[in-house]
């Protein structure tokens, strides 16, 4: 079987998703992906010419929400899930790259 | 020097006035509440938690699509536009990617004294970050604080084709897209508190036929910043093209206080937002019927107005132009109008005092306790000279602060009332009676006396009457006792 997805592409793939594999891990997905990516190209042998991309199969009119503010009193239960609160504020790794307004 | 092109496209994001967020029920109103107060499940992105869409998110996005002269596409559709930031909760920022709200539209406006046609190449909505903080007493070290009040707040986002040619240009642009989001009550506009962002992406060509190598420059906190940021990056690139350089292609981030546009390279070169449509979203057909009834609720907008001001008031491009930026400034002054017909002159106090007056206490028009009504019985009275131009200034003042009708206010700083030419005649020959020997040094060609005769009326009416009307009742009077 030819790749389909070099093992560069699939370690971009991964640094993106921000995921980290042993070199085992990696050459076990990058099988599996490559197999993923072909049953794909067996799907592209069918003529779809004239049918238009579907994202989702439902057509209904999705649900709505009015605009009515509501106070949700659970933010205790998350703080206590936080591993690092400060004054209210969820505290993680200094990210120094990007300007913050 | 060789000539350079300069094109300029810029994205403006708006925070939507709504009440509640864009995918849940948290209100909106975050400025001065304490950290994550105004947070649920949905906006903190924890798992299995499901959006649901704010109707009048949706609605505010349709009528700045049609304000903007856009194409409104029939069904919108959500994707996930995939970053990794501690201020987006759920790994993704919920946006539009090809089936945005609106395409293709236009904006006019006037810039140095020509109306100039900008197209808008899309407008789509999506969803605030939360907001970091990187110092703060007791912060632990190398770690920074992130609230999500903000998070998910509803944003429009207005994007133009490249068709801006100068920081001028940009900023007219912006002004007059301030005042449509305004206008049509979609955005309060404010620049400084961060509920109107702008990013733009300049390059200059030392060709018409090709533009040149695009830089996206980010960060500008006020207008001000974004005219001097576009001049610096301008100067920047033909400096760079002179010296027979390439300008790259990179993201640029503006430092207010150096005053210069900073490299942000290496740092966004792993962006690849990997948009796909949100599978928790379900498309949104938009009715014909829909939105004629959005665009029945567009008011007049800022252009049309100015021009319409011009016209039917006979005023100029520029008082036009000052009146109609902020819809309450207009709609006050055509309130006026209804009551006194007298466009000029209520034009001229608008723009001089009543500005004056909002300037000087930093509040808007809406806020202060002056009505049309109370300013339209002001002018009257100093049109009839009733009152003189300056004690009129002191009771607009006071207007401006307390309120009240003119009357009332003259009452409570004890200004007498002078009625009518008849009293200030009967003040002119009283004046006349008292000082015969200035009346005779006028009579004998002294010029200086009449001004100590005006200057008598002056005292005794306490400087509420009209000097002008006070000199030629004097000069009447003297005439006459000849």
């Amino acid at each position: 079987m030819g790749e389909k997805i070099s093992l560069e592409e699939l370690k971009k793939v991964a640094q993106l998703a921000k995921l980290q594999f042993e070199e085992g891990e990696l050459m076990r997905f990058f099988q599996d992906v490559n197999e993923i990516v072909a049953h794909f190209e067996k799907l592209d042998q069918l003529d779809l010419r004239d049918v238009s991309p579907t994202s989702h199969i439902s057509w209904s009119q999705p649900p709505v929400h009015a605009d009515d503010p509501t106070e949700w009193k659970g933010e205790e239960k998350v703080f206590q899930h936080a591993p690092v609160v400060w004054n209210r504020y969820f505290v993680v790794p200094r990210v120094v790259e990007k300007e913050e307004r | 020097m060789a000539d350079f092109y300069v094109t300029i496209g810029l994205e403006v994001h708006c925070q939507l006035l709504t009440r509640t967020k864009m995918f849940c029920q948290c209100g909106t109103d975050y400025i001065g509440k304490a950290p994550n107060t105004l947070v649920c499940p949905v906006c903190m992105g924890i798992p299995g938690s499901l959006p649901v869409l704010n109707e009048k998110a949706l609605e505010l996005a349709i009528k700045t699509a049609l304000a903007f002269r856009c194409e409104i596409l029939p069904q919108v559709v959500f994707h996930r536009k995939n970053y990794f930031y501690p201020d987006l909760p759920k790994g993704y920022q919920i946006s539009q990617y090809n089936f945005p709200v609106g395409v293709n539209g236009f904006v006019e406006f006037f810039t140095q004294g020509t109306k100039k046609r900008v197209r808008i190449k899309r407008v789509h909505v999506e969803e605030d970050a939360g907001k970091l903080i990187h110092e703060g007493l007791g912060l632990p070290p190398n770690s920074s604080g992130v609230d999500f009040n903000r998070c998910g707040i509803p944003l429009v986002e207005i994007v133009t084709e490249p068709d801006i040619h100068s920081p001028e240009e940009a900023r007219d642009y912006l002004v007059m897209l301030r005042s449509m989001v305004r206008y049509i009550g979609a955005s309060d506009g404010n620049m400084e508190e961060g509920s109107l962002r702008c990013d733009a992406n300049v390059s200059v060509s030392p060709s018409p036929l090709e533009l040149g190598t695009k830089v996206e420059v980010k960060n500008m906190n006020s207008f001000r910043s974004v005219f001097r940021a576009l001049h610096y990056e301008i100067e920047r690139q033909k400096r760079v093209l002179l010296e027979g350089g390439m300008v790259i292609q990179e993201t640029r981030h503006w430092d207010e206080r150096e005053g210069m546009t900073v490299s942000a390279r290496g740092k966004e070169e792993a962006e690849d937002y990997r948009y796909f449509p949100d599978p928790d979203l379900l498309p949104v057909a938009i009715k014909p019927e829909d939105v004629e009834e959005i665009e029945k609720t567009l008011p007049e907008l800022p252009l049309e107005r100015r021009e319409r001001f011009m016209t039917e008031y006979e005023l100029t491009e520029s008082e036009a132009g000052i009146l109609t930026q902020e819809k309450d400034i207009a709609d006050f002054f055509e309130a006026c109008l209804r009551e006194f017909r007298k466009p000029r002159l209520v034009c001229n106090w608008m723009l001089t005092e009543v500005l004056k007056n909002l300037n000087e206490l930093n509040i808007d028009i809406m806020q202060s306790k002056i009505t049309p009504g109370s300013l339209v019985e002001l002018i009257k009275m100093v049109d009839k000279k009733e009152i003189s131009g300056t004690i009129a200034k002191d009771i607009l003042e006071e207007m401006f602060v307390s309120g009240g009708k003119v009357k009332e206010i003259m009452a409570r700083k004890g200004i007498s009332f002078i009625t009518s030419e008849k009293e200030l005649e009967r003040i002119a020959r009283e004046a006349i009676e008292k000082n015969p020997q200035s009346v005779a040094d006028y009579l004998s060609g002294k010029e200086k006396a009449l001004h100590f005769l005006i200057g008598q009326v002056m005292k005794m009416t306490r400087g509420q009457a009209d000097p002008e009307t006070v000199k030629s009742l004097l000069l009447k009077e003297l005439s006459s006792g000849e």
